[in-house]
């Protein structure tokens, strides 16, 4: 029980304080809202026009996410009117997440936010027969949930399809083709929430990784290997009853759910792309080379339909010249934390491993975001002795928006590389001689006699 | 190589004679090591590497089973997804030589940090060895005959499609490393029995024991190795050398033999080995008389001989009937039977009659395995009875056995590739040797090569031909030359056609040629095993036709009840019962098996022929084979003609078995070739005769894109009140 009200007491500091740094003064001027429903994800972009009561510079404002969405957020970012990044500070209460953010003084009090939510679009009915359309159902607040008063707003909701179910009214709001509107709302108090449910048909790709191993093995000899292992979840309302090969060949419309192949973006210096899974190659994908990338379409060995799961493994290879950089002895990987699987992907989980050449000194990980650091390993291939050095780094719940370069700085002496060429050169030197030896020396013990006359 | 000796460095700039010679039969034998390797590999390049067929892919999944866990689990490895539910000891009811053997090239690999994939050492494990197989021939060959026949029997093994057949790139089967530890085994008994040391004959038994870890076909093995002493004793050329190599041979390598656990007790049990132990019983004794005759007077010694010879045979005789009587020597097997006689299996037992490479073997297929090999072969023979030696004997016994066993059955064609082309070997050689000598020294550098390689001793030989050929023209020989070198050409150009058109696919993956002359891939098994990996409940049993099991458990992950080892027989009876009983009492069937998702093969979309409806006559056979499935009768899917028909005038009961539905579910919807009604089945060529029917037992949850595998979930009971 004391136990409990010291915690309670700790989690009532933490809020003043957070709270206590929210200036009353503040207010949403103006907020334009727009929520891209498109997608299997919720991308929410905020155009937030701050006014001081008191007409003093603000150097402080504070966006909230209530608890539900925080643990869905996966992704947030703030520009100020010049669109430039603001850093956020994340802190968070039993009731909500917090981002403060600095701004700096002198510039215009407006500000520019994005946040993009991973699995809040729910489908109802969870279960559908093959050639059902997939109907979802989006919650979330007709107003800006803000700390702050807000003075006006409007809010715009882009959907996938003209065809809505329903969705709840709050007036002034209206659907006008893919797109529903509310507001404008005026003199809105602060923390305030009114709960719409928007119920849509959405057909595009409901497909979560729940799990990437993306493995990025360094050649000094001119080569990065990268290897994606990707477990695949279609998370979007599950196939109810039979799948029928016969109805989902007669037409092509048929199964609007499922999905047939996906487009995977590689670097545009990509070569020897590989796909495959535990039974070795599969044979149904096209490779398109384009001018700044590299194309692939994916077609799983079947069809997902709501709750099918998949598993592959895709590999290629990039020159180093591009991604690897050196100064003298130093060193620096400059690669993608991860990359683009398909169009608006959700990832559960993401295991970066960085294999290194051989001999790598002074290793350090330069991350865009956090991410946990995993213990170093060795990897032994090829040719090695004291084995390869892999950082490994985790991640979890990722968006698109997460593309972004990592860096690994290290040393690593230029004779090294002659290391392996050696090896064999002395191994193949000493077999020679080895057999050399073996065939000047005479091992008999006696003097052979003439050769076994046989009863021929 | 062993010939190489030192000598003293006369001549240090040239190349002395001997030099040359070894200098040119390594490149000959690399190259044809290299050549047998590469052959292999046309599917890897056409498709990918990937294992093939059935079996394989059970010797894969036990491979990886053995590398990941360690022999000590492998040995006692209790699979429980394979005959649900019933389970088998893999332990010990494999021959666990192959796995072994890549999995111990996989930790030497990987000791040395090159890191290969396993799949990879299981699918490229078969021309390995067949490499190796290159260089056993040749010592075999030279051992028995010349160098000149080794080598070009070392060519002729390298390409010869009998035994690529069974030892393609992912065709990682027990006969892959089987042929190369037989010839091995043989190479050292004949060096045993030329030096009659202890060190050969134990060396031999070491190859033996290999060979028993590996294949079941050691016991034509270890029939061939008494039989040869047996002849030898008859011909008057028993010795003790013979005596040493075949006493230790024997005994060490029965005893090794024992500690393979499949094996067992059986080389002193079964009666497949009772030859071996006879003939050593023989030996002893044949040598015990020897003793007795040069220490006795002649009327003494014909007394004792009378005697115990009585005495021995009753004993003998009465030993064996006790034994076979109470059942410690086990009866004749039914593999064994087929092939001593071939009709045998088809009357007795329908399992081994419907598989398709227990056939006996047609004539053609003699000529397009072995080509000129069967014209070869008899010359061969011919010229080894010419220069009788204790080593000719052997090859000659080997080469009329196995094509007695290759005839009778068509895998062990197998057995009869090596002993063909050592055969032919020594016939080319031979003749070769003889007709070079009057070409001018003009001729073609390859041939000469051939023949300069006899050896010295052998060499000696031949002055005796040479006296007598000094009237064969040069021009005849130049033509006889020719001839020969055409001959091989075409060898060549044969082998390498049948390995590329003939035994090299997958069989997974097939591959069709469209219209626009482009090829398709029909990938569909892969693509149903992986969606019963990835989408069915981790404990699934799966119910299919015994021939998928090995797939199913290897690439799908899943239980199945009955697979490719087909030791119960009741079992497969009782799937071949559901398969082809009506929906009601096959759902009976499969609720009593626990059965969850059922697998069927269907071509009739694609043209795809050997589908589930093409065996399902041997369904129904084995199905009514057992008490249980006695109303199951072959006659009732006869149409009134007896004809086995899909159409409308198939009979009633084919057309509402479980297969037919199973397969026809929701196909006569489907248009499959212009100007044919709906339904209209490309392999039968004919449209199926009951298209409007609905499944209620069962549910369609995934057929793969060209409809060749279809897979249907079995439906729980229904609640009460519904």
């Amino acid at each position: 029980m004391r136990k409990l009200s010291i915690i309670l007491f700790l989690v009532y500091l933490i809020n003043s304080i957070v709270c206590n740094s929210i200036d009353n003064e503040v207010e949403n001027k103006n907020v334009d809202r727009t929520i891209d429903i498109t997608s299997q994800l919720v991308k929410i972009s905020y155009k937030i026009t701050l006014d001081h009561k008191s007409k003093k510079p603000i150097n402080n404002y504070v966006f909230v996410a209530p608890i539900d969405d925080c643990n869905n957020l996966s992704f947030i970012s703030a520009r100020d009117a010049n669109k430039k990044e603001i850093k956020l500070t994340q802190s968070k209460t039993l009731t909500e997440c917090s981002y403060s953010m600095t701004l700096s003084a002198g510039s215009l009090p407006t500000i520019y936010i994005e946040t993009v939510y991973a699995k809040v679009l729910q489908p109802y009915p969870t279960e559908i027969v093959q050639g059902d359309r997939q109907l979802i159902r989006y919650f979330g607040n007709a107003y800006f949930y803000s700390p702050y008063k807000t003075l006006a707003q409007k809010t715009i909701v882009h959907l996938a399809s003209k065809s809505v179910e329903s969705f709840t009214q709050l007036k002034p709001s209206s659907q006008s083709d893919t797109q529903i509107s509310y507001g404008p709302y005026e003199n809105i108090a602060p923390n305030s929430k009114y709960e719409i449910v928007i119920h849509y048909e959405n057909n595009t790709p409901f497909m979560t990784i729940t799990r990437l191993e993306r493995t990025i093995e360094v050649s000094h000899w001119g080569n990065v290997a990268v290897e994606e292992t990707i477990d695949i979840i279609h998370s979007g309302a599950l196939l109810k009853g039979s799948f029928s090969r016969y109805d989902y060949q007669k037409d092509s419309r048929s199964g609007p759910a499922s999905i047939k192949s996906y487009k995977t973006i590689l670097p545009a210096s990509a070569s020897g792309v590989y796909y495959r899974d535990t039974n070795g190659n599969i044979s149904t994908s096209a490779m398109r080379v384009l001018k700044d990338s590299v194309e692939l379409d994916l077609r799983p060995r079947f069809p997902l339909f709501g709750g099918w799961r998949t598993h592959y493994t895709i590999g290629y290879n990039v020159p180093s010249f591009e991604y690897l950089f050196h100064k003298g002895e130093n060193y620096m990987l400059k690669m993608r934390v991860i990359d683009h699987v398909f169009d608006d992907m959700v990832v559960d989980e993401l295991i970066t491993k960085v294999i290194l050449p051989e001999g790598c000194k002074n290793i350090k990980l330069i991350a865009p975001y956090a991410v946990d650091r995993m213990t170093d390993t060795l990897h032994y291939t090829y040719l090695d002795i004291t084995g390869r050095p892999v950082i490994t780094f985790r991640k979890t719940n990722l968006v698109e928006n997460h593309i972004n370069d990592f860096n690994v700085k290290y040393q690593f002496s230029r004779i090294m590389m002659l290391q392996e060429p050696l090896l064999v050169v002395v191994f193949l030197y000493l077999f020679f001689l080895l057999v050399i030896i073996w065939m000047r020396l005479d091992f008999s013990i006696i003097k052979d006699r003439e050769q076994h006359v046989h009863k021929d | 190589m062993s010939t190489v000796q030192q000598k003293a460095p006369s001549s240090s700039y040239k190349i002395n004679w001997e030099k040359q010679e070894s200098l040119a039969k390594l490149g000959i034998l690399v190259l044809a090591a290299i050549l047998s390797f590469s052959t292999r590999l046309f599917s890897v390049l056409r498709f990918e590497s990937v294992i093939h067929e059935f079996d394989p892919y059970f010797n894969y999944r036990t491979t990886k089973f053995l590398t990941d866990k360690g022999f000590y689990n492998f040995h006692n490895w209790f699979d429980e997804m394979a005959w649900y539910p019933l389970g088998r000891i893999i332990g010990g009811t494999i021959y666990p030589g192959l796995m072994v053997t890549s999995a111990t090239l996989y930790r030497v690999l990987w000791f040395m940090n090159i890191t290969i994939d396993i799949r990879n050492i299981c699918v490229f494990l078969a021309p390995l060895f067949s490499s190796f197989t290159v260089i056993v021939t040749y010592l075999l060959t030279s051992e028995i005959y010349s160098t000149g026949a080794g080598l070009v029997s070392a060519a002729m093994i390298a390409i010869v499609p009998g035994y690529i057949s069974r030892s393609v790139a992912g065709s990682y089967d027990n006969e892959g490393i089987a042929i190369f530890a037989m010839l091995l085994t043989y190479y050292m008994w004949i060096k045993a029995v030329k030096t009659g040391a202890i060190l050969w004959s134990t060396l031999a038994s070491l190859a033996y024991f290999y060979m028993v870890s590996s294949w079941g076909g050691y016991v034509f093995l270890i029939n061939l190795i008494p039989l040869h002493v047996l002849a030898l004793m008859f011909t008057g050329r028993f010795s003790h050398r013979l005596y040493v190599a075949y006493s230790t041979v024997y005994c060490v390598g029965t005893i090794l033999s024992m500690q393979i656990s499949f094996v067992g007790f059986q080389p002193v049990q079964s009666s497949e080995h009772m030859l071996a132990f006879g003939v050593f019983g023989l030996c002893q004794l044949f040598s015990f008389v020897e003793y007795l005759k040069s220490k006795l007077t002649k009327e003494q010694f014909e007394v004792l001989l009378k005697s115990i010879t009585i005495a021995i045979v009753s004993i003998f005789l009465g030993f064996a009937a006790v034994l076979t009587l109470s059942g410690k020597v086990s009866p004749w097997t039914g593999r064994f039977y087929s092939l001593l006689d071939p009709s045998y299996a088809k009357n007795h037992i329908p399992i081994i009659a419907s598989v398709s490479e227990h056939q006996p073997t047609s004539w053609s297929s003699f000529y397009f395995d072995l080509q000129i090999l069967v014209f070869l072969f008899p010359a061969g023979l011919y010229f080894c009875f010419d220069k009788l030696t204790d080593a000719n004997i052997f090859i000659i016994l080997y080469g009329i056995t196995s094509i007695y066993f290759a005839g009778v059955m068509v895998r062990l064609m197998l057995v009869l590739a090596p002993v063909m082309c050592i055969l032919s070997g020594i016939a080319v050689s031979h003749l070769l040797t003889k007709y070079i000598r009057n070409v001018d020294t003009s001729a073609t550098s390859f041939t000469s090569t051939e023949g300069k390689a006899a050896r010295p001793d052998v060499s000696k030989k031949y002055k005796k031909y040479d006296q007598q050929n000094k009237g064969v023209k040069s021009e005849i020989a130049i033509g006889f030359v020719v001839m020969i070198t055409f001959m091989l050409i075409t060898y060549t150009f044969h082998c390498t056609w049948v390995t590329s058109e003939a035994y090299s696919s997958p069989s997974i993956v097939l591959s069709a040629r469209s219209h626009d002359g482009s090829r398709i891939i029909f990938d569909d098994f892969r693509e149903a095993y992986y969606w019963l990996q990835m989408n069915t409940p981790e404990d699934a049993r799966i119910m299919s036709w015994w021939d998928y099991g090995y797939q199913i458990t290897a690439m799908a992950n899943r239980t199945v009840l009955v697979d490719n080892n087909t030791w119960n027989n009741t079992h497969i009876s009782r799937v071949g019962q559901a398969m082809a009983s009506s929906e009601e009492k096959a759902y009976e069937i499969m609720r009593e098996l626990d059965v969850d998702y059922v697998l069927v093969i269907f071509g009739g979309l694609t043209g795809y022929s050997s589908d589930d409806i093409n065996k399902f006559l041997w369904m129904v056979r084995i199905g009514g084979s057992t008490d249980r499935g006695q109303h199951i009768k072959e006659q009732d899917y006869y149409s009134s003609n007896g004809d086995f028909r899909i159409d409308k005038e198939g009979s009633q009961t084919l057309l509402n078995c479980l297969m037919y539905k199973l397969c026809y579910y929701r196909f006569g919807h489907v248009y499959t070739e212009a100007g044919k009604p709906t339904g209209y089945d490309r392999v039968r060529g004919a449209e199926i005769g009951n298209k409007d029917f609905e499944l209620e037992t069962l549910q369609e949850v995934y057929t793969t894109e060209h409809w060749l595998v279809r897979i249907y979930k079995v439906k729980d009971l229904e609640n009460r009140g519904v």
